[in-house]
């Protein structure tokens, strides 16, 4: 991501940010911008691990309910089915065309309900809102 | 008989049918059984899941490992992010006890237990682990002969390295040998083991931006190289490597004519398998030029 958009996004940049100037930082872009490649916590010399750093500080940021659009309707469709991407209606038929087997199986309506728990009411709400 | 816990994935079973197909007829061709559950839920990215709730997003992903715990069985994912997900989360809860009881105890709402004894592979690991390059080489009844390839490895496959396992984190080389075991010939180039930002950023626009950005540095590396194909291992690469070529004739007028497959596909090829069985006909650009090259066409 750093050699995608030099300007925008550098993590030892964002590092002396969550030291330095943290309450901007939570109103940021940057801060979703690491595309946990784990180049920099693989080479750190100092064991440092940054992108774990980088989770735990949007942590903060969502406990402010500052969760950018993009990623908040991923995690609500995750909530809603068991899946990041949606499955369109008649994908069963279109799967068995190919001599795949169905879909709709492989995720229960039970995992869905105990993953809604594991989630939490509070943080299903903090979805919605 | 070897067998697996298959760990199908979101984007593998919903937007890479192709690979998938490609999965299951070699394996079913080298007779390795693949058990399946009903109740796995998403890997929980942690680029999403865990960056809203760190404990809570590990507990999701966790609960992927006590499943396959019951199983007593290997994981085996599709995806290279499914992957890293996994082996990550196995990872912190193998290393960090206080982490471990936390999760646990999320998990003891619904009746679950990590531990500490789930297996995470991934298709490409499992086939070095099992077959290795010398077995894959035994078993080539077609060989690749002639064939330029180009390794893409992905990042979660050897990233980072404490996590994944699997190979040499600055200079890894085992895509590379299990590529030249189906007859290929493995291409070097600059971007092999680059970062697509597939799995890992949905930002909008932003997000799209760099990563046909990233799509178009790899590709001009990889069309300079002359290589006559892409062999990725993960379908988020394959998607941005794909996509990226159809967007960037759209915006730039480049033609690059790439055929990207998954490792499978060439694996697939040299255990004579045939192309169609393998989905490859599925593919966003067209791999006519790569199986004339092998007069499979």
């Amino acid at each position: 991501m750093a050699k995608a958009l030099p300007g925008k996004y550098n993590p030892r940049r964002l590092l002396q940010r969550v030291s330095n100037d943290l309450p901007e930082l939570l109103r940021s872009e940057e801060l979703w911008l690491c595309a946990w490649c784990y180049r920099c916590t693989e080479r750190c010399p100092q064991g440092i691990q940054p992108t774990e750093i980088f989770l735990l500080t949007r942590n903060l940021a969502s406990e402010e309910g500052r969760i950018p659009k993009n990623p908040k309707a991923i995690i609500r469709e995750i909530m809603r089915s068991g899946r990041s991407v949606s499955v369109p209606d008649g994908f069963d038929e279109w799967r068995e065309g190919y001599g795949l087997p169905p879909i709709g199986m492989t995720i229960s309506p039970k995992a869905i309900e105990e993953q809604r728990k594991i989630f939490g009411e509070e943080l299903l709400r903090r979805l919605d809102a | 008989m070897t067998e697996y816990l298959l760990y199908p994935g979101c984007v593998a079973s919903v937007r890479e049918l192709g690979y998938e197909m490609a999965m299951r007829a070699v394996f079913k061709r080298l007779d390795v059984k693949l058990r399946q559950r009903d109740d796995f839920n998403c890997c929980m990215p942690a680029c999403l899941v865990h960056s809203v709730d760190y404990k809570r997003g590990l507990a999701l992903t966790s609960r992927n490992l006590a499943i396959a715990e019951e199983e007593d069985l290997p994981l085996m994912t599709l995806c290279s992010s499914c992957f890293g997900n996994l082996s990550r989360a196995k990872y912190l809860l193998d290393s960090n006890q206080d982490l471990r009881r936390d999760v646990n105890k999320l998990l003891g709402e619904v009746g679950r237990e990590y531990r500490g004894k789930a297996r995470v592979e991934h298709v490409v690991t499992s086939i070095y682990k099992d077959y290795g390059p010398d077995g894959v080489r035994e078993m080539s009844v077609k060989p690749l002969s002639g064939v330029r390839a180009a390794p893409f490895y992905g990042c979660h496959l050897f990233l980072p390295q404490r996590y994944s396992g699997f190979d040499d984190a600055e200079f890894p080389q085992k895509l590379d040998r299990l590529i030249e075991a189906t007859g290929a010939e493995s291409v070097d180039y600059h971007e092999k083991t680059s970062c697509c930002i597939g799995c890992g950023s949905f930002f909008g626009d932003v997000s799209e931006e760099a990563g046909l950005k990233l799509a178009e540095i790899i590709l001009d590396d990889v069309k300079a190289s002359g290589a006559d194909a892409i062999v990725a291992t993960c379908p988020f690469c394959m998607m941005q490597l794909e996509v990226g070529q159809i967007k960037l004739r759209e915006a730039k007028g480049k033609e690059y004519g790439i055929p990207v497959i998954h490792y499978v596909d060439a694996f697939g090829l040299s255990l004579g398998v045939e192309p169609s069985e393998l989905g490859l006909d599925l593919r966003r650009i067209s791999v006519s030029p790569l199986l004339q090259k092998l007069g499979r066409d």
